[in-house]
């Protein structure tokens, strides 16, 4: 009982002490063991912290605006440190000028739809058992890949469906895995002859579930691929590329985006439409004569709007498989194994 | 400061390392000096998918070393490791062996022999060639600038392995007497060279309780020790690594689950008991085959399958390459990584040049061989020094390492001001 006495007395002393100077200001709120007293102490230095992180902000600022107003190089702005630009040096990392590189992006599978050579056609299968939001995954993911089929499952063996999509002319295989009934794996075999990819799927949000979503048309859309930047991430990249047919329709608006970070593979599918500053300012005619200056400033300035048409999901790379799929004979290209995983900051792709 | 880790290698001593890759390019790495990671000094070739390279062969000899490629267009190509120059190159299907075409039916094992090597001096090779369908020709290959008369008399023997299934490994052993074949659906059998017939036949392992039987499919084989040609290791596509003794019966006397990946590689050490295996899911491990055990894995972020192990002849190390496109050195007692080296891509085969600069004879192989690099001629002194002392029979391999390195770093630091000696009374 004393010696929690005491404690508190003391954090009362810290507390008052707090509020007299700053030079007394070294008692932290987590040595205070009296919970008001504490969180007093700490609303008192996390004001003390917001009003300086103000001043700095408003120091920066003014700095910035002599800087403009003397016609100075105004201060650098500083860039955050995050995990990616922080990231391991990597030896893997793609270069514009390896020749190496070039020379195997001609001779490898995807070639020759990434040369328009022939036409992407895709089979989309499921698991054995599925059930509802796997379905529903597959009617948006046939409304997203333009050629694609779905064949239902049944019970045939992976193996067999590769040989009889290889008949068919088949360019790749994207096989949904459902588990309790929640779609969680996607699997990509390019065909003939591989690579087969083995993704962990989360984070599924299907299109009616997007809030104010889009209806997407049928039109081939256009690709956008970011940060594949590793050798590993460019075949994986010119994997899911060849998914997709090479001549997008620039008029039909539509978007595919695979973005890339951390080794998390975005999806996200939008529709865009381009519209002009000035259009939207004739509508309130009242605030366009009020803001005279601003209106001649931004006039004619065209700008993009979004509109998301779903699904949403997130793809993490888990192996990928040289040839077509044989879990028991095949041979790995790459597989995640727990000894890869000693530091956050190195990534694969 | 982010906090990072970095584990240092420790890097290698001097070795020279030849590797070959799908693009057909063969690309030299060396490690010159004391100690250091290797780097690519030589790449020959140009890149072209159609020339990836199916199959090598390594005569490592002191005089004359010869490096055959089997690509994949049909060609078999005699190579000088040295400077890369092309000696010969035949298409397969015109030395008249097989009606197939290379795509058809292409080589699935190589071996250049280095004790019937009777024809250096006419220019001669003889190759022992097998081909997935289950032929295998011993030929004799001229070297270009060899006489054509020698080329004409050239004798070829073929035999058919097996009607079916389909070739996948083959080893001969270091006599240079038997030679070994195996694959999908055909088991392990042994054929003597000489007089070209089939002398064992490996029969497939009992049913296990529940009856069920595994398709033969033999991935990985090779002698075990170099004495004896009746042991034989070999890997299968079901995860087995198995001990085969031809004096004792037909059915593995061992065989040794290996997690769940099918063996690729079987590569036997240099006491004649150890094999280093490599998994198609990126595992290297060595085991014992007097016993059984695993001796251990060898850990270092191997992401892709191994494809190729190479045993250096003197000097504890072990190179691995496969679809990560990363060569490793280990070092095969401690099993660490020595280091790595990223290559770009996928490789097929790892060689070691064990005469590289080494022993007393480097000066006279300096001339025979013309070296590229004239770096490596000026340091052959020091490097000498390192490899006597890390030839020398000991236990405790990696202490001794560290000691030979520190020795030879203080031999080199007398050297030096010996150098700077000679130099000042020179210049006197």
């Amino acid at each position: 009982m004393g010696s929690a006495k005491r404690k508190s007395s003391e954090g009362e002393e810290a507390a008052e002490s707090d509020g007299e100077g700053k030079k007394k200001r070294r008692v932290l709120p987590s040595v205070v063991r009296n919970k008001e007293k504490r969180s007093q102490l700490y609303s008192v230095l996390k004001r003390e912290k917001r009003i300086e992180k103000r001043k700095k902000t408003k120091a920066r600022e003014a700095a910035e605006k002599k800087a403009l107003e003397l016609g100075e190089e105004p201060p650098e702005k500083k860039v955050p440190r995050t995990i990616e630009n922080t990231r391991e040096p990597d030896e893997t990392v793609c270069r514009p000028d390896d020749v190496e590189l070039f020379a195997s992006n001609d001779t490898d599978e995807f070639n020759k739809i990434l040369k328009q050579e022939t036409i992407p056609k895709i089979l989309i299968t499921t698991c054995r058992f599925h059930s509802t939001r796997g379905p529903a995954f597959i009617k948006e993911l046939l409304s997203v890949i333009p050629n694609a089929h779905y064949y239902k499952r049944g019970t045939y063996e992976l193996k067999k469906i590769v040989e009889y999509a290889k008949n068919r002319d088949f360019t790749s295989i994207v096989v949904v895995h459902t588990n309790r009934r929640e779609p969680d794996a996607l699997l990509i075999i390019n065909l003939p002859d591989g690579p087969t990819a083995h993704f962990k799927l989360s984070s599924l949000v299907l299109r009616k579930d997007i809030k104010n979503h889009g209806n997407p048309t049928g039109h081939k859309p256009e690709l956008v691929l970011n940060h594949f930047t590793t050798r590993l991430g460019h075949r994986v990249g010119r994997m899911i590329q060849s998914l997709f047919p090479q001549d997008p329709f620039f008029r039909g608006r539509r978007v595919v985006t695979f973005h890339n970070q951390r080794d998390f593979i975005f999806f996200r599918h939008h529709r865009y439409i381009f519209e002009t500053k000035e259009t939207k300012e004739e509508d309130p005619k009242a605030k366009a004569a009020k803001a005279d200056k601003s209106k001649s400033i931004t006039k004619g300035r065209i700008f993009a709007r979004l509109q998301e048409c779903g699904p949403r999901f997130t793809l993490k790379l888990i192996s990928l498989q040289h040839g077509t799929f044989d879990t028991k004979d095949g041979e790995f290209e790459w597989v995640h194994k727990a000894d890869m995983d000693t530091s956050r900051r190195r990534f694969f792709l | 400061m982010p906090r990072t880790t970095m584990v240092e290698s420790p890097g290698c001593p001097p070795l020279r390392v030849l590797t070959t890759d799908v693009l057909g390019l063969v690309k030299v790495l060396e490690v010159q000096g004391k100690v250091g990671t290797p780097k690519v000094v030589e790449t020959w070739g140009s890149p072209d998918a159609s020339r990836s390279v199916i199959a090598t062969s390594f005569a490592d000899c002191q005089t004359n070393p010869l490096l055959v490629i089997a690509r994949k267009n049909g060609l078999i190509e005699l190579l000088s490791p040295l400077s890369g120059e092309t000696l010969s190159a035949s298409k397969f299907s015109e030395l008249g062996l097989s009606s197939f075409s290379a795509e058809e039916d292409p080589v699935a094992g190589l071996h250049l022999f280095k004790t019937k090597n009777a024809g250096l001096s006419s220019g001669i090779n003889v190759l022992l060639i097998c081909t997935e369908k289950g032929k295998a020709f011993l030929k004799h290959i001229p070297l270009k600038d060899a006489s054509p008369s020698a080329s004409t008399e050239d004798s070829c023997r073929n035999w058919d392995i097996s009607g079916a299934g389909k070739v996948v490994c083959s080893a001969v052993d270091s006599k240079e007497n038997y030679a070994l074949f195996g694959g999908k659906g055909i088991e392990l059998n042994l054929w003597n060279l000489e007089s070209c017939s089939r002398i064992w036949t490996a029969k497939p392992p009992r049913v296990n309780s529940l009856g069920i039987f595994s398709p033969t499919f033999f991935t990985a084989a090779t002698f075990l020790s170099k004495e004896d040609h009746r042991k034989i290791a070999a890997g299968t596509s079901n995860f087995q690594i198995r001990l085969y003794d031809i004096s004792a019966q037909r059915r593995p006397v061992l065989s040794i689950d290996f997690r769940e990946s099918p063996i690729r590689v079987v590569r036997e050490g240099l006491d004649g008991n150890t094999v280093y295996i490599g998994a198609g899911i990126g595992d290297l491990a060595s085991f014992d085959m007097r016993t059984g055990k695993l001796l251990g894995c060898f850990n270092g972020k191997c992401c892709g399958s191994i494809r190729s192990i190479a045993k250096h002849p003197e000097l504890p190390l072990l190179a691995s390459c496969g679809l990560d496109s990363y060569v490793r050195i280990w070092d095969s007692r401690t099993r660490r990584l020595l280091s790595a080296v990223f290559l770009k891509q996928h490789l097929t085969s790892v060689m070691f040049d064990s005469h590289f600069s080494s022993g007393v004879l480097s000066i006279e192989k300096s001339n025979s061989r013309k070296s590229s690099t004239k770096k490596s001629k000026r340091k052959h002194g020091e490097e000498d020094e390192i490899i006597e002392s890390y030839v020398s029979p000991s236990e405790d391999e990696a202490m001794e390492m560290k000691l030979s390195l520190r020795k030879s770093s203080s031999k080199k630091k007398k050297s030096k001001t010996m150098k700077a000696k000679v130099d000042s009374l020179k210049t006197a």
